[in-house]
């Protein structure tokens, strides 16, 4: 007897109304026609000998939003911090293969690794905002850089505040501790504090995940918007998000050796609904995961 | 379709809703009887663990009640402000040692906390390597070592190099006795910083040393600044190492050395040289000194001591558990 199909839903029917959330969010050409911004080639990761994840080749597109969605341990975050030397900072953990940013590979020999993070932000599950003012908060990067005349600040601070969606909120109260606002503001300052060093581009690392569905909502809002000054890579347990904010997307999936490999790469309106791959198919339809 | 996955999940679990749980009843001997010696027992240990804990408690209360009883009729203002009499004559007070524990807590924390915190750092960073694990294994080590021996190592470091006892080498003495209780409570203090706060930081492009000092670092100040209260009360208490180091000096006087140097028309590096580069005293050596004395003016001396560094080494205690709670309920809030 087949118990694995409890779903109510056709698979067919489900794939339509993903695909007009799709018609409904897209408002750009989702075409491939924009300039290459990232590309993994051949990555993998391990943790001594163990392969967390391998065989990984992405095209990541300037301007775009590339989600990254699959099932759980399947390497989605693992992979994400590759792509901008997070996991230096994981003992034992070693890269293969490379990473490039406008052509360089960001593991080459001799590459800082600070200038890396500094054009590729990134952005948390948790929200994680210092435990200071806003204002501080926002100009803890360009401090870092060596930024230090108010006015210049001022400027920064408001500018990135702006494009996070959260100026009109905190303007009044800049001085306020970063932990008086609530978790959907707190993370919107954490993509204000990113954007602050001007990225090229900003990970995102299941941003709304502890979030409610409001401050879900404006998250995604701020993303479709932002994709017109950076350029997205955002992991996702939520189909539906990946759907509606991504023009691209990437389906990972875990084997048997429990490593993470790429089943499918392609514009976010194919994968959702004409998957060339079986998997992608039994996964975006609900049949597992 | 539903009904039948339904009726197929009744049959995985076995169960039927006509068939309703049953307990086995066998044990219900055990049930409560009033007199059971199970409760005798019962009480007498509770009697029994509540005795010891006030014997526990009593040589505290002992000693509290004692010292003040003893120290706090020859509490006064002179006490706190003059210098001691020639032996013999009344009044008098104990500024020399006042004054010679707060210079030596000064240099103390001087020389304990820069090491002391960044070691702190490196440990609570590099917890598995050699280093690190050398770190912690060696501040181990030094808590355990005996205070005079502490005081020794600063006799011959210093004391014998230089030829002549100093509150600077007393303050090496007690910096290196205050050295393990900051590196783990820093250490403690700094694991407890969210490690997400790190990753924001050097995901912004901050290299390691600034996320350290403009995140972690202010994020687990206040624990910091507890461990160091904490030992600072430790140091003030402690006789032994400035026995060899401090040696002690009834003539110490600050505001008659700055006096003395203006009049002079010294640099302030040669007053500073002549605070720093004596003897001094402290309230712990002086309370040894004065309570083997035969004369009993020098005795009442000794247990007002007594009471003022006690209420001294309680409040830094006391202050420091405080704002340890104050923290540990702020970081769940």
């Amino acid at each position: 007897m087949n118990t694995m199909n409890i779903n109510p839903q056709p698979p067919v029917e489900k794939l339509r109304s993903l695909a007009g959330v799709i018609s409904h969010s897209l408002d750009v050409d989702p075409g491939s026609s924009r300039p290459l911004k990232m590309e993994t080639r051949d990555l993998g990761l391990f943790y001594g000998a163990f392969q967390a994840v391998g065989n990984i080749d992405m095209r990541i597109r300037a301007n775009q939003v590339t989600a990254i969605i699959g099932p759980s341990g399947c390497g989605k975050s693992t992979v994400l911090r590759c792509l901008n030397r997070m996991n230096d900072l994981v003992p034992n953990a070693r890269v293969s293969g490379q990473v490039l940013l406008d052509g360089s590979n960001l593991y080459a020999p001799g590459v800082d690794v600070v200038n890396v993070r500094r054009q590729i932000g990134m952005v948390f599950q948790r929200p994680n905002p210092f435990p200071k003012s806003i204002y501080e908060n926002v100009a803890y990067g360009p401090r870092l850089y060596g930024i230090n005349r108010r006015a210049i600040l001022d400027e920064i601070v408001e500018n990135s505040l702006r494009h996070a969606a959260l100026w009109d909120e905190v303007k009044d109260k800049l001085n306020h501790h970063a932990y008086a606002l609530s978790g959907g503001q707190q993370q919107r300052l954490c993509i204000a504090r990113a954007l602050a060093v001007e990225p090229e581009v900003i990970l995102m690392d299941e941003p709304a995940s502890a979030l409610d569905p409001i401050a879900t909502y404006r998250i995604e809002e701020l993303i479709r918007q932002l994709r017109e000054d950076v350029t997205i890579v955002i992991v996702t347990h939520n189909m539906q998000q990946a759907a509606r904010v991504s023009d691209e997307t990437a389906f990972f999936m875990v084997n048997d050796r429990r490593m993470g490999y790429l089943v499918e790469f392609g514009p976010t309106t194919q994968i959702f609904t004409n998957p060339k791959n079986k998997q992608t198919e039994d996964y975006i339809s609900g049949r597992f995961g | 379709m539903t009904g039948r996955t339904l009726s197929n999940a009744t049959n995985i679990t076995g169960v039927s809703p006509d068939d309703p749980p049953t307990l086995p009843r066998r044990l219900a001997y055990i049930h409560p009887r009033q007199s059971h010696p199970r409760r005798a027992v019962n009480a007498l240990m509770l009697g029994l663990t509540g005795l010891m804990t006030l014997l526990a408690l009593a040589p505290l209360v002992w000693i509290i009640v004692y010292v003040v009883a003893r120290g706090l009729p020859h509490v006064n203002l002179a006490f706190f402000t003059q210098l001691p009499r020639p032996l013999g004559m009344e009044g008098g007070g104990v500024l020399h040692a006042i004054q010679g524990t707060i210079v030596l807590a000064l240099l103390s924390s001087l020389f304990a906390t820069p090491p002391g915190v960044l070691a702190a750092f490196y440990v609570a960073r590099y917890p598995n390597t050699p280093l690190g694990i050398a770190v912690r294994f060696g501040t181990d080590v030094l808590s355990g070592v005996p205070s005079i021996v502490i005081g020794l190592f600063g006799y011959s470091l210093i004391v014998k190099q230089q030829g002549h006892y100093s509150a600077v080498a007393g303050g090496l003495a007690l910096a290196i006795l205050m050295l393990p209780t900051i590196i783990r409570t820093t250490e403690e203090m700094i694991k407890l910083v969210p490690a997400n706060l790190r990753e924001a930081s050097l995901a912004l492009g901050g290299p390691e040393w600034k996320t350290a000092l403009s995140v972690i670092l202010p994020a687990a100040a206040n624990g910091v600044a507890t461990g160091f209260l904490l030992a600072i009360a430790r140091a003030s208490g402690e006789t032994a190492p400035l026995l060899f180091t401090a040696l002690g000096n009834e003539r110490y006087d600050i505001g008659a050395i700055v006096r003395g140097g203006i009049a002079a028309q010294q640099s302030l590096g040669t007053i500073l040289g002549r605070i720093l580069n004596q003897p001094v005293d402290s309230l712990p050596l002086t309370l040894w000194k004065y309570a083997q004395q035969p004369y009993p003016e020098r005795v009442d001396k000794a247990w007002a001591a007594a009471l003022v560094l006690m209420v001294l080494i309680l409040l830094l205690n006391g202050f420091a558990r405080l704002w340890m709670q104050h923290r540990a309920s702020k970081m769940r809030g």
